[in-house]
């Protein structure tokens, strides 16, 4: 069934680089629209997965893509609504359909192991994911200030130039975005650490014996967490706000990905719940 | 019924002539009160620029016209007539049309797709409008040229990109601070170039201006007329800390800021960008200040190959707005051509309704025993029929392609119903509501459109 959502973003992707090219302003509200409709054929898949298996289908790595995806696309789509911005569709759309085939491929639901019954679970998942679709957001505002900036200063003003709101506006975006998301990071690593001193002591299962600051996932996730407040921190004391603020944002987008992808499926002894 | 055009720009005429022959010196006002007078046009409004000065006018004899219109030209600017004359360009029918829609989409423009002109024409026509001189025919005119200005701002790259110095300096700000409101700027230099853009940086609404100049009285003029205050030359380099822009323009020798200077502002500035126009000649800024991060530095040449860039870009979008105005020239004509038909739908109109006349009245003592209530039926029925009957007639004759098949189709109507030539006017009361009636569908359905 995630092939539908999969099916609408695609199309949406194809609309948004129509709209970055033409910059006509019916070919963007038709990618709007189709992102929309995306996104409600997204919710509606994860819904009946959940009346399905009887709980939200967060366990496992590919269900974790899947509601990554979905709440990347409501962020983005609030984006687009407060600031009126359209051209960053071109850049965060392509991602989504590109995780999106995970899911879509997979199209199962894995099962609920019994020590993931717990409330402490789906706001640990939860929250990190929102850390992550925040992080990917300040990514590709990062990343487009980057090109901003690059013709700004070069004195070659070409497509970004004409499209792209100011570099100030692109800053302020991706300091809110990462300070939402470290909030929301902080929160899930708090839970999750708070959940397995509940239940390591009584718990048999071995990947739960296996998490530790050394397990590959958690260690990397800290280190995550260590880049961006370290980015926030010298924002403020060192004065490290536009390009190098946006490069420390890629840099821990591209972190998070690699411990959410490879790591989460290949190398983690603790989380692999697939 | 023709339209016609007398004028002069800068295609035509060299600047001395357009300032003799300019409206505005003594009143585009009095212009149409005087056109006014002249009996051979009907309708007229008058556009005056700094770069044209046009008469648009609804006449009978264009040729006669052309003739009245040259010797008003003179004798209102009083200029004689052979020195204004062969400067003057005229245009007739759809030519109007076409010059118009062309001028308020910017085509016509000394710089292309500038968007000033079309403002201005929307005011010659509202002045002209005000003072009853316009009719149906001006008035669906500048309406519809109103709807190419916009379509071609819209739909093309025809208006976009800054194609003057100071103001591509302005676009760069807003690409790099978005707002200017918040910003501190300093001006360096009192000279022209540094007014210009001082003048600049106030009607955007830039928070703060300081200049600074190393005559110190300069300086609080240039700062007293832009609501701005004088910096003194020794402060300069300890300001730029706390400056978001700076434009240097002066014409001094040595570099007046080094990249020493700018490494140095950057540290208390905490990294906010800072945004650094030289337009100085020589330069005033150390070329190398440009690697220090955060610092985005453009000189004059900088700044005018943008400018050539985004004049290439307008001009690579000339023949998209070509196309539009030619469409809306067509549409227009069309049209005009729908009112030629006008005399023959009249007619047509009036042998119906002559008839159904006829018939009631030969009727009438058969219908007499009938209750009041059914003869109004009866009257309003037939009214009907007649109405149904002609809609799909008035309707063609309307869309004729062009003259030649209005022509035929009319004359085939007159000979096939025997319509009286001289029954092509307006007579009877009658036919004067079914004038008015068709009228007012057109006015509201070309409201319509440009809504």
């Amino acid at each position: 069934m995630n092939i539908i959502p999969l099916g609408l973003y695609f199309i949406a992707a194809v609309a948004y680089a129509i709209h970055f090219g033409t910059r006509s302003p019916t070919s963007g509200r038709i990618a709007t629209v189709l992102l929309v409709f995306g996104a409600l054929a997204h919710t509606f898949v994860i819904g009946m997965q959940t009346m399905q298996v009887g709980h939200i289908p967060l366990v496992g790595t590919t269900g974790a893509v899947s509601a990554f995806v979905w709440l990347l696309a409501l962020a983005y789509l609030y984006t687009e609504m407060t600031t009126d911005e359209r051209a960053m569709g071109i850049f965060i759309v392509p991602l989504m359909v590109l995780l999106q085939v995970i899911p879509a491929i997979t199209n199962t639901v894995a099962s609920r192991p019994p020590v993931l019954e717990s409330r402490w679970f789906e706001i640990h998942v939860s929250s990190l994911l929102v850390a992550y679709a925040s992080f990917a957001l300040a990514c590709v505002i990062s990343v487009t200030y980057v090109l901003l900036f690059k013709e700004l200063k070069g004195k070659h003003l070409g497509v970004f130039y004409a499209r792209l709101p100011s570099l100030q506006v692109l800053d302020v975006m991706n300091r809110h975005a990462v300070t939402f998301g470290l909030v929301f990071l902080t929160v899930g690593l708090a839970v999750g650490a708070v959940w397995l001193f509940e239940v390591q002591p009584v718990a048999a299962d071995p990947r739960v014996q296996a998490m530790s600051l050394l397990d590959p996932k958690i260690f990397i996730v800290l280190l995550c967490w260590l880049v961006y407040a370290f980015g926030l921190y010298a924002r403020r004391h060192i004065g490290w706000t536009g390009r190098r603020a946006a490069w420390l944002s890629v840099m821990g987008f591209a972190i998070l990905m690699l411990n959410f992808l490879p790591v989460g499926y290949f190398v983690t002894r603790s989380h692999n719940f697939y | 019924m023709h339209l016609f055009l007398l004028g002069a720009s800068h295609h035509s005429a060299p600047v001395d002539l357009r300032e003799r022959i300019d409206f505005s010196r003594r009143g585009v006002a009095e212009a149409l009160d005087r056109l006014n007078r002249i009996p051979t046009i009907t309708e007229a409004a008058v556009l005056s620029t700094c770069n044209r000065s046009e008469i648009y006018t609804v006449c009978d004899n264009p040729d006669q016209v052309k003739r009245d219109l040259a010797t008003f030209m003179s004798s209102f600017h009083d200029v004689p007539e052979p020195d204004v004359k062969p400067h003057l360009y005229g245009r007739t029918d759809a030519d109007v049309a076409r010059h118009l829609f062309r001028v308020v989409a910017g085509l016509d423009s000394l710089v292309v797709g500038e968007p000033q002109i079309a403002g201005q024409v929307k005011d010659a026509y509202q002045l002209a409008l005000e003072r009853g001189y316009t009719g149906a025919l001006l008035n669906r005119l500048f309406h519809s040229s109103f709807g190419v200005g916009k379509r071609v701002r819209t739909d093309t790259g025809l208006g976009e990109g800054a194609v003057s110095v100071s103001y591509a300096a302005i676009s760069l700000a807003r690409k790099i601070f978005g707002d200017l409101a918040e910003l501190r700027s300093l001006v360096v230099g009192a000279g022209e170039m540094a007014e210009l853009t001082a003048t600049h940086l106030k009607a955007q609404n830039v928070g703060h201006i300081g200049v600074a100049n190393r005559t110190p009285a300069h300086a609080t003029t240039l700062a007293t007329k832009v609501n701005g205050t004088a910096v003194p030359w020794e402060l300069v380099t300890e300001e730029l800390a706390s400056t978001d822009i700076v434009v240097t323009a002066t014409g001094a020798s040595k570099w007046i800021l080094t990249r020493h200077h700018v490494v140095k502002a950057m540290q208390p500035r905490r990294n906010r960008p800072l945004f650094i126009i030289d337009i100085g000649i020589p330069r005033d800024v150390e070329p190398s200040a440009a690697d220090v991060e955060q610092v985005f530095l453009y000189n004059i040449d900088d700044l005018q190959t943008i400018v050539q860039d985004n004049l290439a870009q307008r001009q690579s979008q000339v023949d998209l707005a070509e196309l539009m105005v030619h469409d809306e020239v067509s549409s227009f004509m069309t049209w005009l051509r729908s009112r030629g038909a006008i005399p023959t739908i009249v007619a047509l109109r009036e042998s119906f309704e002559s008839t159904r006349k006829q018939e009631l009245d030969r009727l009438a003592p058969k219908l007499e025993s009938l209750p009041v209530a059914t003869r109004m039926k009866i009257e309003e029925i037939t009214h009907l029929l007649i109405e149904k009957l002609l809609s799909a007639p008035t309707e063609q004759l309307k869309a004729a392609r062009d003259e030649k098949e209005l022509a035929a189709d009319a004359n085939s109507l007159e000979r096939l119903f025997r319509l009286d030539a001289s029954t092509s006017q307006p007579k009877s009361q009658d036919a004067t509501d079914a004038v008015k009636r068709i009228k007012n569908r057109e006015s509201k359905s070309s409201r319509v459109k440009h809504r």
